[in-house]
């Protein structure tokens, strides 16, 4: 089987790099942005199977990189986690609103479960 | 006791930060003693001088003199608040900014042990094992923290959803179960019983779920941390005119009698015995009874020192 593609959009490195070691080893192909215009960009010439989105983000934050995404047809289909420290009401609600398909909260999670979560969502479970 | 503890203006000044002269116990005395002098002068003014003026003019003068004063009081209390508000401000973004390396850290550790172990011996891997429990650990006091300021501020925002609260026992009673066979202790859920006969229909509460267990993880914890080898908890669950109950008894150390008032206020913690032997912040009944009430139930709790304790909630059924 093909492997699949995920996109992590986040800013703080250490994050960034222990989740994309984790994601390598459970057999995904993985490309990085660390801001929102590197996100919109990537996610559109590469096509990723799954993106897993920051919403505090340098340059443009989240709900703007799901709004962009969600306007073009290109991209529109591609399911989005939230992986965020922002755990308010409104937040989530929006997030949903925009058509997001988990929302996780990073000090809540470990990379196992954050694996599975990705695994759930594409159905290769 | 309570007017010798309002007259120690040292104590009080130490406690709200100020100096001596600005504390408002001392601030009142002044007013008195201006009061009875300003009477004082009045009468003898007005003995001394038939002249209405006279009186008017001194009567002014001690209406402007309570007036600053009072206002100077009122405005001390303004600052302290600000500066309350001010501290749980601080106390949220500190938290919020301690999460991201909090994070880092236990998902560097997980990945090391998980994927990167190769090369590493016992020892190693059980250093790492412990920075990432701890990282874990650190990480669930400044949930607590961060719930707490957001209860102070009244932004606690909880969901009501139907929530299978039995389930939620069961599920935490097995996150629990190394602990429990480890000081050999004996738990029973007394709603999986009646559930044979009952045709087992599940209990489910109006609630936040996420929250809801947060409560009863602390509540069971609490059972566990305060009870013995060999002890034993109780749990029930049951119907009382529109609400759910539960309710978690333990045959443990109890809480000291003049303690029990304090039970669910901020940074409470019972000076039993094994009061250091306990981690803990003193913040999880607070934060507890807060989530209940807020999702329209109630708190409470009986105890014995030495022979144990019942904590109860109850929720609106769904």
């Amino acid at each position: 089987m093909k492997k699949k593609k995920i996109l992590i959009v986040e800013d703080e490195n250490s994050l960034h790099n222990a989740l994309k070691e984790f994601l390598l080893t459970e057999n995904f192909d993985v490309i990085s942005a660390g801001d929102g215009e590197m996100a919109v960009k990537l996610a559109k010439s590469e096509k990723p199977d799954l993106i897993s989105l920051d919403i505090i983000l340098p340059k443009k934050d989240g709900f703007e990189v799901l709004t962009e995404l969600r306007e073009d047809e290109r991209t529109n289909k591609i399911p989005i986690i939230l992986l965020t420290n922002l755990e308010r009401t409104e937040d989530i609600g929006r997030a949903f609103d925009l058509g997001v398909s988990t929302y996780l909260v990073k000090s809540n999670y470990n990379l196992k479960e954050i694996a599975d979560k990705i695994k759930e969502t594409l159905k290769l479970k | 006791m309570h007017i010798e503890n309002d007259l120690n203006l040292k104590r009080q000044a130490d406690k709200l930060g100020v100096s001596i002269w600005r504390t408002p116990s001392f601030l009142f005395i002044i007013i008195g003693i201006i009061n009875a002098v300003a009477m004082a002068v009045t009468y003898y003014i007005s003995k001394q001088y038939d002249r209405p003026e006279f009186l008017v003019v001194a009567e002014s003068v001690v209406v402007a003199c309570i007036f600053s004063i009072g206002k100077y009081i009122i405005g001390q209390f303004e600052e302290i608040d600000t500066l309350s508000k001010m501290k749980t401000e601080f106390v949220s973004v500190a938290s919020h900014q301690l999460r991201t390396p909090l994070s880092a850290i236990r998902w560097e550790t997980e990945l090391m042990l998980s994927k990167l172990d190769r090369g590493l011996n016992k020892k190693q891997r059980q250093s790492i094992n412990t920075i990432n429990l701890l990282a874990t650990r650190m990480t669930r006091l400044v949930n607590d923290l961060l719930d707490v300021t957001r209860i102070d501020q009244g932004r606690l925002i909880l969901k009501r959803e139907k929530v299978d609260i039995a389930g939620i026992v069961t599920e935490i009673s097995g996150e629990f179960l190394p602990l429990i066979k480890e000081k050999k202790m004996k738990v029973v859920f007394q709603s999986a019983r009646k559930c044979k006969t009952d045709r087992c229909k599940p209990l489910s509460v109006l609630s936040d779920q996420e929250k809801l267990k947060l409560v009863i993880e602390n509540l069971f914890s609490n059972a566990i941390k305060y009870t013995g080898a060999y002890g034993r908890i109780e749990i029930d669950l049951s119907k009382k005119r529109g609400f759910v109950v539960f309710s978690i008894r333990d045959n443990g150390v109890g809480i000291p009698k003049e303690q029990q008032v304090q039970v669910f206020s901020k940074f409470f913690r019972s000076d039993n015995i094994v009061k250091y032997q306990t981690e803990g912040t003193g913040l999880g009944l607070y934060i507890a009874k807060n989530i209940i009430e807020q999702s329209g139930g109630r708190m409470w709790f009986h105890s014995r020192e030495h022979t144990g304790s019942i904590f109860c909630f109850s929720l609106p059924a769904a």
